[in-house]
């Protein structure tokens, strides 16, 4: 092999080795790149997650207000009903202490 | 020539694995790099969750108490209305009974009981005194010569009638007047009578009392 061949020679190993580093850069950017994608996916996902959760959460709580709310409106027209029976009952008495109250104070 | 060409071969290789080597490196930095986005991405999401969530947990909380207090605020309201359209039912069917009493047995003690007050309250022997009453007419009105102080006028006055009856005492100049019609004396005793209405029919239970319990827990 002549000096020449051997200079060639090298100067194609550099090349070879400068292209497999330069291979290994492109492929780290895209490592780097898939990672950001997969990042922002992972960051969606759990954010509406998050989000998903949280309306669950309003839902059931505005469900549970509603249950109670339910009840006191049942007690309400309970009371509501005790107030008319007893206005039957006790309306002429109520009625006859006013007058008396009128008239003699 | 043997040699120079191993040599040479050695060489190659050296660049070689020496490239190879550099990729790996690099390969290797880039997915540390890539597991750090990847890690500090998911913890940054999850911060960012447990803060939505922990927020949504008061906006649940806030939520629940709004819809739960306006409620039992429409409710007690609603009680409310209740117990003073069934108060004002009494006081109505009151002022029915007070604009018939010229109808009753007692009506001449009643009067005379109007008048008395009314000429106390001025505080005058020569009041002149309008009597009026639903249902009835001035020849109605036979007071005891002892009702009246001696100097007292009386005058009919239909026009008290529409304050449900009564009386209404003057002094002689007219300056000062005591009204002592039904209405006059339902509106002095409002109050009274509002509590002697309310707790006649509904005991001594406030109104509301139990849902201002619950909110107060709420």
């Amino acid at each position: 092999m002549s000096g020449i061949d051997a200079v060639k020679k090298i100067v194609e190993t550099e090349e070879e080795a400068r292209r497999i580093v330069e291979d290994a850069r492109q492929r780290a950017q895209q490592i780097i790149s898939q990672a950001s994608k997969e990042a922002e996916g992972v960051r969606e996902q759990v954010l509406a997650d998050a989000r998903r959760r949280r309306e669950e959460m309003l839902t059931r709580a505005r469900e549970e207000a509603e249950k109670e709310a339910m009840e006191s409106e049942r007690e309400t027209e309970k009371l509501i009903e005790n107030y008319h029976r007893a206005f039957d009952e006790r309306k002429n008495d109520a009625v006859r202490k006013a007058v008396e109250l009128v008239l003699q104070k | 020539m043997m040699e120079m060409s191993e040599s040479l071969e050695k060489l190659r290789n050296r660049i070689l694995s020496d490239a190879r080597l550099k990729a790996d490196e690099i390969i290797r930095e880039a997915s540390q790099k890539a597991d750090q986005i990847r890690n500090e991405a998911r913890e940054k999401a999850e911060r960012e969750a447990s803060e939505i969530l922990a927020r949504a947990e008061a906006e649940a909380e806030a939520a629940r108490r709004s819809i739960i207090s306006s409620r039992i605020r429409a409710n007690r309201l609603k009680l409310l209305e209740e117990r003073n359209k069934i108060v004002q039912s009494v006081l109505t069917d009151v002022e029915e009974r007070l604009s018939t009493v010229a109808t009753t047995g007692n009506f001449q003690e009643v009067v005379k009981r109007l008048a008395t007050e009314s000429i106390d309250a001025i505080g005058s022997d020569h009041a002149t005194l309008k009597i009026g009453f639903p249902k009835t007419s001035r020849d109605k009105f036979n007071l005891p010569a002892d009702a009246l102080p001696r100097g007292a006028t009386v005058v009919y006055d239909e026009k008290l009638a529409e304050e449900l009856g009564g009386v209404v005492a003057s002094d002689s100049e007219g300056k000062i007047a005591y009204r002592n019609t039904f209405r006059a004396r339902l509106d002095r005793l409002d109050r009274e009578l509002l509590t002697l209405v309310s707790s006649t029919i509904f005991g001594e239970q406030r109104p509301g009392q139990r849902e201002e319990v619950e909110a107060t827990s709420a």
